[in-house]
């Protein structure tokens, strides 16, 4: 569903990501650690089309995005870390205009925006401008965006930010629930508990490189510390310099 | 399994739906929160637009009887230059909407074309650089039309000629963005401060080797020939200007003979053709560069690394910071710290400096002509009034939501050992002081270049600092009472209701300065001159000496009044304040 073959992105003479390789099957939740500028962000945007890597490609459901731009899209749903909504539009607006974008039948599209606005509890503001949102509703309303073309691949910047505990419930179970019947999940955040709770897999990314991939009790195996909780591996594994108690699992 | 893609015409249909939605939300909800400022705005758009339609009309029947051969000339040195801003103008324009918005982040994450996500900016941008053309076109050209007693056709194919017209400067301003960013990723800064500093040494040649070089005396016949032949060279065929002029001077052509009349109007009729296809041919241009370019274009600007040069203590900081003490006071700080983020913010500097700049021109023109010394005492008063209103516009725009934008920030100056007061005079302090040294060199250059004596001058310059304080006072107590700490945008905030009504005080307070030195130095140029005063005691009275300290006086304390009457005001509001 998802692949980087060799994707490299540099800035410049810096290189932010250095030959990814990587795939994610359908109805995996994948989960992309790492510290602050270490690749996370280039790499999201390179699978959400915002960027062109320098060298390799990057494919969405067997789509380049680069040159299949719009095939690849239509099969993604993105909630990024800064939503962005048109605060002249009500949420129930912006709904039908992704309806619109995705092509959704005019008979569907109704039945669609309000299954959405169900879910996730939009009724109270889904009739008022975008401007007047807090940014937790702001938040649901671009998950309900992003869930309303069932989307085969969906890509989450720091999904839980702004969220309150019911919503983040809401959205955890629908994870669960979709990743069953099959959507990629794509995830990048700081919260390892998220990660450890919610993530098939997972990536902790260094520098520009994934210094690991593999479930937590894989990680758990091969990285020597004494206290094994995600958040000892984490630290271990990000220190500079880069431990190198790991055994072969460099996949870079 | 292969989703279904949306064509051409219904992206269109979509981004054109979406914008409508917009705009009818936004007009929708500005009525019904903003109604007065709404009001203000239709009120003083009606106005300008009847007073440019005089204005014209009166123009065009002395040219018409004096000097009807110099319109076709006349027309394509506007339209000429305003082809030429135009471009410039959607040029930055589409680099912020295609490169730089949040909204063409988002919308190149959807399975959109990149000709469309252009399309939809371009109109957007079209939209913005163009509504100055049709508002001071529309009035030049119906008030040409009714002079000219033209036929119903020029009337009707005078919206047809400026909306085809204007897609042609802001298609090519479109290409040369993405051209730009396209090849010159890196370079794209420096091309566009080159192409800017061209265009700007283009136009300041122009206008000199066009009205400065002439040989003759100002405004005498000779000097408008000479004038008139350098014009000439906007006058080339291959100029979608040249169309432009010469359709709507072909449509406004009126004969008796129904052949003649005829034949006009299907000049004109070939004139619009020709600019519709090419405004076409350089829409479809503009889409193909977009096809190619835009989203290499955006990866490369998204990857380009930003500037870390290290920023140097500047010496005016230092100085201003610690100067004659070994620890800063807490106000001066603060002023450094608006000074800094002043300096580093483009928009403002570059704003204020064109502004300023482009009336430091006009002024030091003012050496041109010859004027009568009640003529010159005019043109000086009025000038004190406009450097007043441009002032007023920078301290509405930038100085008014400076308090509100402290918003995001206040827990950090809000936890700092200092009163609250020091954050509303530190921001007057920057205000006043910035303004007055530009401000007063304006004021004398003007009055120099217009040879007025020294005690005017004097006058004039007592006139400005008093301006100064009142614009600056307004503005910061304003911002402190009416604060908007949801709003991010600056441009927003001042476009709000305690913008607008900082905006109105500020202008009432300009007229009434200016109304009351401008009334009492002109009788006294008059007395003094020995011309004759209308036979009114109270006239003569204001018109003499006394009269004229009187005005300072009132001036001065009106100054004061506008100054610590509304920052009174603010102290007392945010000292209350809890955001």
């Amino acid at each position: 569903m998802i692949q980087f073959e060799n994707a490299t992105r540099k800035y410049g003479k810096k290189i932010a990501v250095s030959d990814l390789e990587l795939t994610i099957p359908a109805g995996e939740l994948f989960a992309l650690l790492g510290p602050n500028g270490a690749g996370k962000t280039t790499t999201i945007k390179m699978l959400v089309g915002l960027l062109q890597p320098s060298r390799g490609v990057v494919r969405v459901c067997g789509h380049d995005l680069v040159s299949e731009t719009r095939s690849a899209h239509s099969r993604l749903g993105y909630v990024p870390d800064e939503p962005y909504l048109y605060d002249k539009l009500t949420g129930h607006e912006f709904l039908r205009f992704i309806a619109g974008m995705y092509r959704t039948p005019k008979r569907l599209t109704q039945a669609h925006v309000d299954r959405e606005i169900k879910r996730f509890e939009l009724q109270e503001f889904a009739d008022d401008l975008a401007e007047n949102y807090s940014l937790g509703m702001r938040q649901r309303l671009i998950f309900a965006a992003a869930f309303l073309h069932d989307p085969d691949v969906l890509v989450l910047d720091e999904p839980m930010v702004g969220l309150d505990p019911r919503s983040v419930r809401i959205v955890k179970d629908l994870l669960k629930e979709k990743t069953t019947e099959g959507m990629t999940v794509f995830m990048s955040t700081h919260t390892l508990a998220m990660a450890e709770e919610m993530a098939d897999r997972m990536g902790i990314m260094v520098q520009g490189k994934i210094k690991f991939l593999g479930t937590v009790s894989e990680l758990r195996e091969q990285v020597d510390v004494e206290n094994k909780s995600l958040e000892s591996l984490y630290l271990q594994l990000t220190s500079i310099p880069p431990a190198d108690q790991i055994n072969s699992t460099d996949k870079t | 399994m292969q989703r279904q893609l949306l064509e051409v015409s219904q992206e269109n249909t979509l981004t054109r739906k979406l914008r409508r939605t917009i705009v009818w939300n936004l007009v929708r909800s500005t009525i019904h929160k903003s109604r007065f400022r709404f009001g203000l705005v239709l009120a003083l758009s009606t106005i300008f637009w009847t007073a440019t339609f005089c204005l014209f009309y009166e123009s065009f029947i002395f040219i018409d009887s004096m000097h009807a051969e110099v319109m076709s000339l006349l027309f394509n040195t506007f339209f000429s230059a305003l082809m030429l801003m135009m471009i410039f103008s959607t040029a930055i324009l589409m680099y912020g909407g295609l490169y730089r918005s949040e909204e063409s982040k988002f919308l190149l994450t959807c399975p959109l074309r990149a000709e469309a996500i252009h399309a939809h900016k371009f109109i957007e941008a079209l939209w913005f650089s163009s509504w100055g053309f049709i508002l001071l076109g529309s009035p030049m050209l119906i008030s040409y039309g009714i002079v000219r007693e033209a036929p119903w056709s020029f009337f009707a194919m005078l919206l047809p000629f400026m909306v085809a017209f204007v897609f042609i400067p802001a298609s090519l301003g479109s290409i040369l963005c993405m051209l730009v960013v396209a090849g010159l990723p890196r370079l794209r800064l420096h091309a566009f401060s080159v192409l800017f500093a061209a265009a700007t040494f283009a136009a300041l040649w122009l206008a000199w080797s066009t009205f400065g070089s002439t040989q003759s005396q100002a405004l005498t016949p000779a000097w408008f020939e000479e004038t008139l032949s350098r014009l000439a060279m906007t006058e080339q065929v291959f100029l979608p200007s040249w169309w432009l002029s010469s359709g709507l001077l072909d449509a406004a052509l009126r004969n008796d003979s129904h052949e003649i009349s005829r034949q006009s109007t299907f000049e004109a009729l070939k004139f619009l053709g020709l600019i519709i296809a090419n405004a076409m041919l350089l829409s479809l241009m503009a889409s193909w560069v977009a096809r190619w370019t835009y989203r290499k274009g955006y990866s490369n600007l998204e990857a380009e690394m930003p500037c870390k040069k290290r920023r140097q203590i500047f010496w005016l900081d230092e100085l201003l910071a610690h100067g004659g003490s070994k620890y800063g006071h807490p106000i001066r700080l603060l002023l450094v710290k608006d000074l800094q983020v002043f300096r580093r913010d483009v928009t403002q500097w570059s704003q204020f400096a064109i502004f300023f700049g482009l009336l430091a021109l006009y002024f030091y023109n003012l050496q041109s002509f010859n004027y009568s010394n009640a003529y010159a005492s005019l043109i000086g008063h009025l000038n004190l009034a406009v450097v007043g209103l441009i002032l007023s516009t920078f301290t509405t725009r930038f100085v008014f939501p400076s308090i509100s934008l402290e918003g995001r920030r206040f827990w950090i100056l809000g936890l700092l050992p200092i009163h609250r007061d020091q954050i509303i005079w530190a921001k007057f302090l920057f205000s006043f002081g910035g303004g007055l040294i530009p401000c007063l060199g304006l004021i004398f250059l003007s009055d120099s270049m217009l040879g007025l004596e020294q005690k005017t001058i004097y006058v004039h310059l007592a006139c400005c600092i008093a301006l100064c304080g009142g614009l600056s006072g307004i503005a910061v107590g304003m911002g402190a009472c009416m604060p908007d700490f949801r709003e991010s945008s600056p441009a927003k905030i001042a476009a709000g209701f305690g913008g607008t009504v900082s905006l109105v005080l500020s202008a009432l307070f300009i007229l009434f300065v200016v109304i009351t030195v401008g009334l009492t130095s002109h009788l006294n140029l008059l007395r003094n001159a020995g011309s004759r005063l209308p036979d009114n005691p109270i006239l003569w009275l204001i018109g003499g000496s006394g009269g004229l300290a009187a005005s300072l006086v009132i001036i001065m304390a009106s100054g004061l009044l506008a100054t610590f009457a509304p920052l009174f005001l603010g102290i007392r509001a945010f000292r209350q304040l809890e955001p």
